[in-house]
C-alpha cells in the first residue's frame, strides 16, 4: 500500500519488538530512562494496532507531564501525541497537541504540515460521515414508505 | 492507484543535520524556502508527482533527522529505498567529510543493492569550503550521480530530483514488479483480469 502522508508511516515489527524488549528490560531493573521510554512510545504510535497506539500515547503523556527535560524534548512529545491521536482518528485531541506545539514554535513547517494533514482528514471523514448519515436517512424513508404502503394495503 | 502513474518511488534524503535536506524538499515540493528551518522531528514524509520523459511518477520522499535521539531508530527507513540523495553543505567542510559515514550506512542498510545514489552539494549561494571538483571526485569514487544546488535560489534543485528519477526509471529492475503490478502493460501475457488499470 502506498503511503500518502506522514500518518501512513508504519513501524516495522522488528523495531517495535526491539524497543519493547529494551523497555521491559529496564522496567524489571527498576528504572526506565526517558530515552528508552520515548523510543518505545515512538514505535508504538506508528503501529498498525490501535491498542499499541493508545499504549504509546499513555507513555508520551507520562513523558510530557513528568519528564520533559527541555523544549526540544517537549516538542517531540507533542508532535507524536498529535500524530498518534490522528492515527486513531481522535482528531480533536490531535489538534490540541499540534496547536500546543505551534504555540511553542509557530514557524515549524513540519508541524504546520501535520496540522494541515489532520484538518484534511477531519474534513474527509466528516464527508464520509455525512454520506453515511444520508444513506441512513434514505433507507429510513424507504422503510417508512413501505410501512405506509403496507398499512394502506391492509386497510383495504 | 492513479492509472496514469507508472510507479511510486521511494526516495531517501540523508546527510548531516543542517545541510539543507528539509529545505531541498520544501523547495522541490512547495517551491518555498525557510530561512531558519527547524530541526526535523524523527522522520518526515512528502509526496510529489513528477513527469520525466513522459512518464508520470509519484515520489514518496522520506526526510530523516540527524538528531541523536532518533539515530538508532532510523535504519529501517533505508529499506526498499530506490533512490538516495546524500546531501552535504559546500560551505561546511565537516558535512562533506562525514558523507563517507553516511554512504557507508546507506550501503549497510539499503536492501536494494543497485539503489541509485546522488551526491548533492547544497548552499552554493554561500561562500565555499568545498570545491566542485572535490564533490565530483567523491561522487566518481562512489559511483554516484552528482549535482550542486541551492535550496535558497532554487538552482539545480528540480534538476537533481529529475536526474535521479530518470536514472531509476532507466533501471527497471529497481521498480518493475511482475507479481503485483498495478500497471498492466498491453504486451504483457501475464495480465490478470482483476488488474484494473491499463497503461500503454
Ligand atoms: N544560504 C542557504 N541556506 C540554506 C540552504 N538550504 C538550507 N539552508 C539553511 O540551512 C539551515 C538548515 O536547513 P535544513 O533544511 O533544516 O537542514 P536539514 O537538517 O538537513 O534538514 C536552515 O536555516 C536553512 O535556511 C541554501 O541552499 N542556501
Ligand atoms: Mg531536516
Amino acid at each position: 500500500m502506498d503511503v500518502e502522508d506522514v500518518l501512513g508511516d508504519v513501524v516495522t515489527m522488528e523495531d517495535l519488538k526491539k524497543f519493547e524488549k529494551e523497555y521491559h528490560n529496564q522496567l524489571t531493573t527498576g528504572t526506565v530512562s526517558q530515552e528508552t521510554k520515548f523510543h518505545y512510545a515512538w514505535c508504538l504510535v506508528r503501529s498498525n494496532y490501535p491498542a499499541d497506539i493508545r499504549k504509546g500515547l499513555i507513555l508520551l503523556e507520562q513523558l510530557i507531564k513528568h519528564e520533559a527535560s527541555d523544549d526540544d524534548a517537549k516538542r517531540n512529545y507533542l508532535y507524536y501525541l498529535a500524530l498518534g491521536n490522528s492515527r486513531i482518528k481522535e482528531y480533536s485531541t490531535a489538534l490540541q497537541f499540534i496547536k500546543a506545539f505551534l504555540h511553542m514554535q509557530p514557524e515549524n513547517i513540519q508541524a504546520q504540515n501535520l496540522l494541515a494533514t489532520i484538518q484534511k482528514k477531519m474534513e474527509s471523514d466528516a464527508h464520509k460521515g455525512m454520506a453515511v448519515a444520508g444513506a441512513l436517512a434514505l433507507g429510513l424513508s424507504a422503510v417508512v414508505g413501505i410501512g405506509f404502503a403496507l398499512s394502506k394495503s391492509l386497510k383495504k | 492507484m492513479d492509472p496514469s502513474v507508472l510507479t511510486t518511488l521511494k526516495i531517501l534524503l540523508i546527510g548531516q543535520s543542517g545541510v539543507g535536506k528539509s529545505c531541498l524538499l520544501c523547495r522541490f515540493t512547495d517551491d518555498t524556502f525557510n530561512v531558519d528551518n527547524a530541526v526535523t522531528i524523527g522522520v518526515d514524509f512528502k509526496m510529489r508527482k513528477i513527469t520525466v520523459d513522459n512518464n508520470n511518477i509519484k515520489l514518496a520522499l522520506w526526510d530523516t533527522a540527524g538528531q541523536e535521539r532518533f539515530r538508532t531508530l532510523t535504519p529501517n527507513y533505508y529499506r526498499d529505498g530506490q533512490g538516495a540523495v546524500l546531501v552535504y553543505d559546500v560551505s561546511n567542510r565537516d558535512s562533506f567529510t562525514c558523507l563517507e559515514t553516511w554512504i557507508n550506512e546507506l550501503n549497510r542498510y539499503s536492501t536494494k543493492s543497485n539503489i541509485i545514489k546522488m551526491v548533492v552539494g547544497n548552499k552554493i549561494d554561500k561562500e565555499r569550503q568545498v570545491t566542485r571538483e572535490e564533490g565530483i571526485a567523491f561522487a566518481r569514487r562512489h559511483q554516484t550521480l552528482f549535482i550542486e544546488t541551492s535550496a535558497k535560489t532554487k538552482e539545480g534543485v528540480y534538476m537533481a530530483f529529475e536526474e535521479l528519477v530518470r536514472k531509476i526509471i532507466n533501471t527497471p529492475s529497481l521498480w518493475e514488479k511482475l507479481e503485483d503490478a498495478n500497471v498492466v502493460r498491453c504486451n504483457d501475457d501475464h495480465s490478470v483480469s482483476e488488474q484494473k488499470y491499463c497503461y500503454c
